[in-house]
């Protein structure tokens, strides 16, 4: 069984890849867009744009505060930006989020790839569910 | 034995039987798929009835989607959000961009 487990989003930019680059980690524009949604109200917006610095982007939406989190792993302007994100109010855990940025015409294509379904969904056990079933695939297929 | 599960509710013997596999061998497995949450497990006596739990797949698939659609959007609102920046303003009201 290929269960994907990657959320791979691609947009083509008319903007410059640095200006899209800078986008994300300038706390001014990024405070405009950055997990934003059309009903929520932005509360606050920290960025501390090093590798090992952390983010906090907080909405409030319907009275609660919802609150993104993560750390900026790979900084490599403009083009690429690995940062690990948590919401912590829906879920514990952390995935990897990579944005690859390359030039295209007068602007830019980005990709954006989040890995790993939360384990919580997928992985219960040392080996992960992918393997189990893998395994019992073969297994059937031996026996059958 | 995922398939077998798919028919309903089965004990440990039944499911092993097609395998030509040991109690053993075919309770291990259960262990397994049940860890991994992919399988509900009922005890009833000395029998042990398992049933497919198909909400963990469904769950990731939600994720996927869920997170397919949330960074669209983001992108379109960046996108957005670029493209106002670069238009001139259309009355003479003070910018609000911050200076550099």
């Amino acid at each position: 069984m290929n269960v994907p487990r990657v959320v791979k989003v691609t947009h083509h930019f008319s903007a410059s890849p640095e200006r899209v680059f800078d986008a994300w980690l300038d706390p001014q524009t990024a405070g405009k867009w950055l997990f934003a949604t059309p009903t929520g109200q932005r509360v606050r917006v920290e960025i501390d744009a090093r590798v090992g610095g952390r983010f906090a982007i907080v909405d409030l939406r319907g009275g609660e505060e919802v609150e993104h989190l993560g750390e900026y792993l790979q900084i490599d302007r403009p083009r690429r930006l690995v940062f690990t994100f948590g919401v912590p109010k829906y879920s514990p855990l952390f995935t990897q989020v990579t944005i690859d940025i390359a030039a295209s015409g007068s602007g830019c294509d980005l990709t954006l790839t989040q890995e790993d379904v939360p384990p919580e969904y997928l992985e219960r056990n040392e080996g992960g569910w992918i393997a189990i079933l893998a395994g019992l695939a073969k297994l059937i297929a031996e026996n059958s | 034995m995922l398939r077998e599960l798919a028919s309903g509710e089965h004990n440990i013997g039944e499911l092993a039987a097609p395998f030509k596999m040991s109690f053993a061998a075919a309770s291990k497995h259960v262990k397994v798929l049940e860890g991994a949450g992919l399988l509900r497990r009922r005890v009833q006596g000395r029998w042990h009835f398992c049933r497919i739990e198909p909400a963990p797949l469904a769950a990731a698939d939600r994720w996927l989607r869920f997170y397919q659609r949330f960074w669209t959007e983001q992108l379109d609102r960046l996108d957005a959000l670029l493209q106002a920046e670069d238009r001139p303003p259309s009355n003479p009201s003070p910018r609000k961009r911050a200076k550099p």
